[in-house]
Parts: C-alpha cells; structure tokens; sequence
C-alpha cells in the first residue's frame, strides 16, 4: 500500500508514484487543453493575446487543434488509468460521503474564524467535493469530446440537434472546470491546506499535521501499522498458512 | 420565411434523420440529368464551356435570381450607427449600406461571378466562375464551429444556424474557399454583450435548402440560361462531371479538393492556369487579402486532415491506460502481499 507511517522521517506517505502521475498528468493536458480549447473559439486574435511576444501561434487554428489533440490523448489515458487503477485497488477515499457538504462548511468556517475543526479522513470533506466536481466535468468533456472528435472523421455525420447539444456541453463543462480549478487553487490562500502541498510533489506530508487535522485517517494509518507489525511477527515466527496471501483488499 | 429559424433548423434536421432522403425528394426532378427522384446526397455540376458570365447582361442570372430568391433570407441588422466595434478593435463588418455589390461574396450576395482570361493552347480562353458555397462532404467550417451553429444536412447542404451563429469567423477561417461572409449588428450575440463578444452572423449559399427540400431546384440552376448549372444526385453529378470532362478533355473542380465537395465544376482550361489568374487578379485589387474573393488551389487539403491522423492515438489511449493500471494495480497488490 502506498499510504503509510515515515516514522524516522517523521511524515507520511500519502501518495504513490500512481496518484503523482495521475494528477500531474491531468493537471499539465488540462491546462493546455484549456489554453488550445479557448484557441479554437476565435478569441486570441481578437483580443490580441497573439500580438503578445511567441505568442502568435495562438491564433492559428491549425496549431492550436494539434495541441487539443495531443493533450487530449494524455488525458483520456490519465483518466483512464486512474479509474481502472483505484476500482482494482478498492479505493475510493476520494469520493464524496454523506454530510460532506456540512463538514466542508465547518472546516471552511474553522479556518476563517481560527476555530475547530471536525476531524478528518484522508481527504477533507471539501476535496472529496471537490474531486467529484472536476472529475464529473472532466469526464462530460471527455465524452462530449470524442464525439467532437469522431464527427471531424470524412465517414461520421452526427443531426444538427445533437452537435449543438455536444458542442455547448463541451463547452460548459470546460467553463465548470475553469471555476474548479480555480477554487482548488485557491484553497492554498488559506495556510491550513498549505501542509498538504509537498504531498503532490513528493508523496509525503508532514505527520504532526496527519496527527492534528486527519485524525481519522491517523488511526487508521496508526492501526494499519500495529496489525502488519504482529503479522510479521506472526509470518517471521510460522510459517504462511495457505491462502494466507489472498486476504485483505484484493477480496 | 425570414432565413431559417433555429426551430426550422432543428426540426428539419431531425426529419431528415428520421424519414430520411426518400421521403424529402420523392419526385424531385435534376435539371439537365434524369428525371428519377433523389434519394441521397445532392450535387450541382457547373460547366465552364457553357457559362459565359451572362455577357451583355449587367448581373449574371444566376446572381440576381439567388439575390431575388434569397433576400427574405438576409440579414437584419441594427442601424449601423447603432452597430459596436468588435472591441478591442475599431472595427466591425457591415454590409447594409453595400447590399448591391455582386462582385464578391457578401452576407447580402451568396453568388458571384468570377471572369478571367487565361492563355490554354496558343489561344486566350475567357473563363467566367460563378462561385459559391461548395457545400463539402466533410465540412471544416461546421465540424470546426465551436457552437454547433452549422451542419450538414443527410442531403450533403451545409447550413449556418443564423439564431445560434454568433459571426466568429472561424468558419471563414478554415474554408479553403473563405466563404462565409459576416454581418454585424445581428444575430444572438447582439442580446448577451454586443460591446465586447460576438461579431455578427455568418451568411452563405444554402443551396436553396427549403425549395430543394420541396422537389425544386437552387435558383441559380434554374435560372441559368445556358443550362451550365445542373442539379441532381451527387452521383450523378460526378457521373456527368466525368463524362463532360472526358468528352472535352478537359479538367474536373470540386471532386478531390477539401476531400470532396457536391460541386463540380468543369473546364477546358487545366485549373491550376485560373488558379494562378484568380491569384493575380487578387493582388492586384486595393485589399488582397479582402475574403470574399475565393481562389481556385487544386487538390487543396482540409483542414481536418492532420487532427484526423491523430484519431486511432485518440481511441487507443483508453485502452492503453487501463492495461497500464491494470498491470501496474497487479504488480501492486501482488508486493503488498
């Protein structure tokens, strides 16, 4: 499992190498994506954002639908990845659970007015909302997108009705993941969420953090610690009894 | 019928789908071509040798008859004092005052009339072009619309939705022909934030949507009287085309170029020469690069054509993710272990 106790180091593995390249790969092709897509409505060259030094590519359509392209393959294949890899392993901390929209207030409130928060799982309860906001928008681009993509063949013609319906989804998904992003980058002006900001780079979090506001998660990490450490006393002392090794998650 | 409203535009479109090309054409006639009904996509051939720009005339039939048979379809703008710049720019694309020009495509004159003299053979040919929408197989400008504001009809006839167009141009843009043409002060963008969004709607031929849609023909064909323009099944046009070009040893337009058009133009003069004639013509008028002046490039490309390559990389990576998760999840758990 990659989420674990760094004692000697004093932190906590929250992310492995799967999450980091996931979210990296996702957040670099959405932002092309999105510089490519407002390309392809005739924007940058009326608001002369071409005019602005090596940035004269911007109003070509041919150049900026290549980009589309290209991102949009590293992220259907991010996506892809990230959905088969989480369902495999059975984990699915990142979606929203009852009362979330409650906590999320408490904890935004906790943070303006410096008072207590409730305690916390691996995600806080605005994550997992947000989580499912991007993830429901990225997912409506990605179809509406290969649909976009398939009625450009010479052998697909879509009705009118449904392209028009396509078009504008695809586009207001796109305005809805804008004010997504937006919101997830601005939890970073509040200094309580800035703890968890090495996570994304290197995977490890700070453990007195863990300890003070994912309480929850803590024990679970803390318990998880204690049963692996008696069961390799058990494993070192005995040997493996059969079917000892199909337990667990993977059931 | 003032244009086509969004309502007709949709509800025509799921027609089509639904009782589909039989239905529309039962006992539509081509003119020049057989008399048996159309049941798939339409096509015009526009012969060359036989078209002579209407000499003698001030404006070519099928130029006055399209603006005759259109003009309830034109634009209505706001009074062009009342018309924005297409901020930040001090620009805007008006053509109220100029409705009369026919010697380029305009949102007020969707035919025109190209004439130059090319030397083929020893001898000076006066070639006349009428030009229009080639109303393409695979369309860039409706394919590529970010709003879905135009489409192919099941008939083959790109249409521009004039109540959802919000006039960006791109359309125009990626036209190899530069066709749609723009009018400001009208249109949907005139009622969310006119100062700062939108530009007008684009116009172009419609090939006569709602008269072909009837059993009838475009006007242009019908009032041709030289009989250069015919109308009828896209094959049969080709078919015609081939054979009219075999006969002459002459030249074909519009089969292979944006990867096919409805259009086929033939010539007795190699169409690279009118190319290059159109070309110089061009440059020589007060603004070269003024659309609205549709060049000739032989077997040019579609815009589509490079992003089209890119579609198999597209479907695989699904595919690709999820046996890389599966394989790395496995190799996962299995160490957990």
């Amino acid at each position: 499992m990659a989420e674990k106790i760094l004692q000697g180091e004093n932190k906590v593995k929250r992310h492995g190498f799967s999450v980091l390249f996931v979210h990296w790969t996702v957040a670099i092709s959405t932002f092309l994506l999105i510089l490519s897509g407002f390309g392809q409505m005739p924007m940058y060259k009326r608001y002369h954002i071409a005019d602005l030094p090596g940035m004269s590519w911007s109003a070509d359509y041919s150049v900026t639908i290549v980009i589309h392209y290209i991102a949009a393959v590293a992220l259907i294949f991010a996506v892809a990845y990230h959905i088969v890899y989480h369902v495999l392993r059975k984990e699915y901390d990142a979606l929203p659970r009852k009362g979330d929209l409650k906590a999320s207030y408490q904890i935004i409130k906790a943070m303006i007015t410096k008072g207590q928060e409730p305690p916390s799982d691996k995600y806080l309860a605005e994550q997992r909302l947000a989580y499912a906001f991007i993830g429901v928008n990225l997912l409506l681009i990605i179809i509406t997108g290969i649909i976009k993509v398939l009625k450009n063949l010479p052998t697909v013609d879509y009705s009118p009705t449904f392209l028009v319906w396509v078009n504008n989804l695809h586009t207001l998904a796109s305005m809805l993941l804008v004010f997504g992003i937006v919101g997830h980058l601005a939890a970073f002006l509040f200094k309580e969420n800035r703890a968890l900001l090495p996570g994304m780079f290197t995977g490890k979090i700070d453990l007195e953090y863990v300890k003070h506001r994912h309480s929850l998660w803590y024990s679970k990490l803390a318990k998880q610690e204690s049963s692996k450490g008696s069961r390799s006393n058990l494993t070192s002392g005995h040997a493996c009894p059969e079917n000892c090794h199909a337990g667990g998650r993977n059931q | 019928m003032s244009g086509l409203s969004r309502r007709e535009f949709l509800k025509r479109s799921l027609a089509t789908g639904i009782a589909g090309g039989a239905v529309l054409y039962g006992g539509n006639k081509t003119a020049g071509a057989s008399t048996k009904s159309l049941t798939g996509p339409v096509g015009t051939l526009i012969d060359l040798t036989k078209c002579n720009g209407c000499a003698g005339e001030k404006v070519a039939k099928c130029v006055s008859s399209c603006r005759q048979t259109n003009k309830d379809k034109y634009p209505s703008p706001v009074p062009s004092e009342q018309i924005p710049y297409y901020w930040p720019n001090k620009k805007k694309e008006d053509w109220q005052d100029k409705k009369e020009v026919t010697t380029r495509l305009t949102p007020y004159n969707w035919i025109f009339v190209q004439k130059v003299k090319v030397e083929h053979e020893g001898k000076q040919v006066e070639v006349a072009i009428p030009r229009r929408c080639m109303h393409c197989d695979n369309p860039p400008c409706a394919n590529l619309c970010p709003f879905g504001a135009q489409a192919k009809t099941a008939e083959g006839v790109t249409l521009i939705n004039k109540d959802l167009c919000l006039g960006g141009a791109k359309c125009r843009d990626v036209c190899p022909w530069g066709i749609p043409a723009r009018q400001a002060g009208v249109g949907l963008y005139m009622k969310i934030a006119p100062e700062y969004l939108g530009a007008g709607v684009m116009y172009k031929c419609d090939l006569c949507y709602d008269r072909i849609k009837t059993g009838g023909q475009p006007a242009c064909v019908e009032a041709c009287p030289n009989g250069a323009i015919s109308f009828g099944s896209k094959a049969e046009m080709k078919k015609l085309a081939q054979q009219r070009a075999k006969e002459i040893g002459g030249f074909i337009y519009g089969d292979k170029e944006n990867g096919g058009t409805s259009t086929f133009y033939v010539s007795q003069v190699p169409f690279e020469k009118i190319h290059e004639k159109l070309k110089e013509n061009k440059s020589k008028q007060p603004n070269p690069t003024a659309p609205g002046y549709p060049l000739m490039p032989v077997k040019v490309g579609n815009f589509l054509d490079t992003a089209n390559g890119m579609v198999l990389s597209m479907l695989v990576a699904p595919v690709a993710g999820a046996a890389l998760a599966g394989f790395t999840a496995y190799k996962k758990m299995k160490g957990d272990e």
